[in-house]
């Protein structure tokens, strides 16, 4: 695909030809996870399956716009619903089941292609603990990366709020396509934040040039470290991925709080280690009578 | 002490932050960290025009509890609705950090680490994310999450869900992921607030001005049914204080097979659980409370918290 044709071109609702062009060419297996074979039909928005990215063997983790989940009707459009999350979450762990006794260069990399608007919202979900649901799958994916595989977010498409820390915001990588493709990361749009703040969205499209903090937009995220890198093209993501696969095999920092460091080196959040350092140092002046 | 006594006594669900803060460690123990006098305040406010707080809406301190040093998280609702952003989320990951840091210095003395271990608890009153600052809240929250994970095995952490706003959005979860959740039958948990289901799914999803059923749903009793909450227990700081004792002489083995998630046997259990959602869909709590073997699930709702913990039936 030439690049002109590209630029107007989006993977927006698009998770399984996302899947296509991030993976070697033939290699994914749908459901062919280590550690167990999820029915067929489980779980529809999230997809998962073997595959290899540049010749290395991965685990993906997916979101499936076009499914529809019969049992709980929230679950559209690629939102994360119970079972979806569930599913993401077993997957994981039999990935980390099957590799704990490899070293760590050898954990299995896992690949989260993220393009999903929401968590499900509703009745049955709230009775039945949605918010187990939702923390199940980060929590999977936390003890993944501490105990070194490999984890990179690629972002496709939409990557909201609650959505976004479900599946993505554990990674030890993030990246994003370019907001020329439509992706979207945001908690809200600036629509909402205008209703929310009474500032007209003009002004806040203003103040979000020299304050990145509530504003919409893959751009922003990545000054306050949200996004380690944006990618400017479809063909650009396998080898993004398997870089950034490679980086994180030879050990260098990652996840969470290594993204609070870089937003502290990109300008945009710079008062975390300021509050993080000032209460070690008053714990430290009273330590002794507590420990 | 007269103050710290007149607390116990106090309803957790009208205390402040600084209140609930301060009770619940032993009298006189409570040192904050980054207090209002530091004036760290939100960078980011003031360019959207609003007011700042000194503390940022999140007391964070240690203090004792029998001799056990406590990392106290409490979040103040009437700022902002308790929400997170930079510096508050900056203030409960460097706290859980310098709990972390405490296990790690005592890790070569585990009879100690036993009896005395470091252990954290969050008093949460929020909706989650500060949309005023929503990248970086979302950012902060990823970062607790990954911190809890780190807590495991090591730093017990509890979650105190009593008060006004409850918990939801991103700290619903977090509340979710942490080894004890101990409630009042007025506290609130859940993911999705009322009012965001029912704006997105409509009102006979969910109609949030529907007191009573939102009470069933997100309610405290309704959560130990499901063994979504540990420990219920009554209105008052030191009923808390009680409920953070009884989960901390717990043995580890004890705390990990109270926890809701956090290992593949978890997520399988949850995955039956969600195959009985799925099946019984249920138009109401009141649905699954007699499914769980509760005959008389009309008279839930108005029970004491004493007669219901005597009569409940939860699930197995």
């Amino acid at each position: 695909m030439n690049e002109i044709e590209e630029m107007n071109d989006t993977l927006v609702g698009q998770g399984r030809r996302a899947i296509d062009l991030i993976v070697d060419p033939g290699s994914f297996c749908e459901d062919k996870v280590p550690g167990w074979q999820p029915e067929p039909g489980y779980g529809p928005g999230a997809v998962v399956g073997s595959a290899s990215v540049q010749g290395r063997p991965v685990v993906i983790l997916a979101n499936d716009a076009e499914a529809i989940n019969d049992r709980f009707p929230v679950v559209y459009f690629g939102v994360i619903g119970l079972e979806e999350a569930y599913k993401m979450a077993r997957t994981v762990y039999g990935v980390i089941a099957a590799d704990k006794d490899k070293p760590a260069a050898e954990k299995t990399p896992l690949v989260l292609i993220v393009d999903t608007p929401g968590n499900g919202p509703g009745r049955v979900e709230e009775l039945f603990g949605m918010n187990c649901a939702t923390g199940a799958y980060q929590l999977a994916l936390a003890e993944a990366r501490q105990s070194g595989h490999p984890v990179v977010a690629m972002v496709v498409g939409r990557a909201i709020s609650g959505a976004f820390l479900c599946h993505g915001l554990q990674a030890g990588r993030i990246l994003a396509l370019a907001p020329e493709f439509g992706t979207m990361i945001h908690v809200m749009p600036i629509s909402s934040v205008s209703r929310i703040t009474k500032i007209e969205p003009e002004r806040l499209h203003e103040l979000a040039q020299s304050n990145p903090v509530f504003a919409a937009g893959v751009n922003f995220f990545s000054r306050l470290g949200g996004v380690d890198e944006i990618v400017e093209s479809f063909d650009a993501m396998p080898d993004a991925i398997a870089r950034h696969i490679d980086a994180l095999r030879a050990g260098e920092a990652c996840g969470p709080q290594q993204r609070g460091s870089l937003g502290a080196e990109r300008g945009g959040r710079v008062t975390r280690p300021q509050v993080e350092a000032k209460m070690a140092e008053e714990f430290a002046a009273v330590a002794d009578s507590y420990l | 002490m007269t103050d710290w006594q007149e607390l116990q006594s106090k309803s957790f669900f009208e205390a402040s932050a600084r209140q609930r803060a301060l009770g619940l460690a032993d009298a006189g123990t409570f040192t904050e960290f980054l207090g209002p006098r530091d004036r760290i305040t939100s960078p980011h406010l003031p360019v959207l025009n609003e007011a700042v707080e000194f503390d940022d809406g999140i007391v964070t301190g240690v203090g004792k509890l029998d001799d056990r040093p406590l990392f106290i998280i409490s979040q103040e609702g009437r700022f902002i609705g308790g929400a997170v952003g930079e510096v508050g989320g900056a203030k409960m990951t460097g706290l859980i950090k310098l709990a972390l840091s405490a296990w790690e210095k005592l890790a070569d003395q585990p009879e100690r680490l036993a009896k005395k271990g470091p252990a954290v608890v969050i008093s949460f009153e929020t909706g989650g994310v500060r949309l005023h600052e929503a990248n970086a809240g979302l950012l902060a929250h990823a970062e607790v999450m990954d911190l809890i994970q780190r807590c495991r095995g090591k730093v017990p952490v509890l979650a105190l869900i009593g008060s006004k706003v409850g918990c939801f959005g991103g700290m619903g979860f977090i509340a979710a992921a942490t080894d004890a959740v101990i409630m009042s039958a007025k506290g609130r948990l859940g993911l999705t607030g009322p009012e965001v289901i029912e704006q997105e799914m409509g009102k006979e999803e969910f109609d949030s001005t529907d007191k009573s059923m939102i009470s069933r749903t997100t309610g405290g009793k309704h959560k130990y049914i499901m063994r979504d909450c540990n420990i219920l227990v009554e209105d008052s700081i030191s009923a808390f204080r009680d409920g953070v004792r009884q989960a901390l002489a717990e043995t580890p083995e004890e705390l990990a097979a109270g926890r809701r998630i956090g290992t593949p046997e978890l997520v399988c259990e949850r995955i039956d659980l969600v195959a009985l959602a799925a099946e019984m869909f249920p138009k109401d709590a009141k649905d699954i409370w007699s499914y769980y073997g509760n005959a008389q699930p009309d008279l839930i709702p108005e029970m004491t918290t004493e007669e219901f913990l005597r009569t409940a039936k939860r699930r197995p």
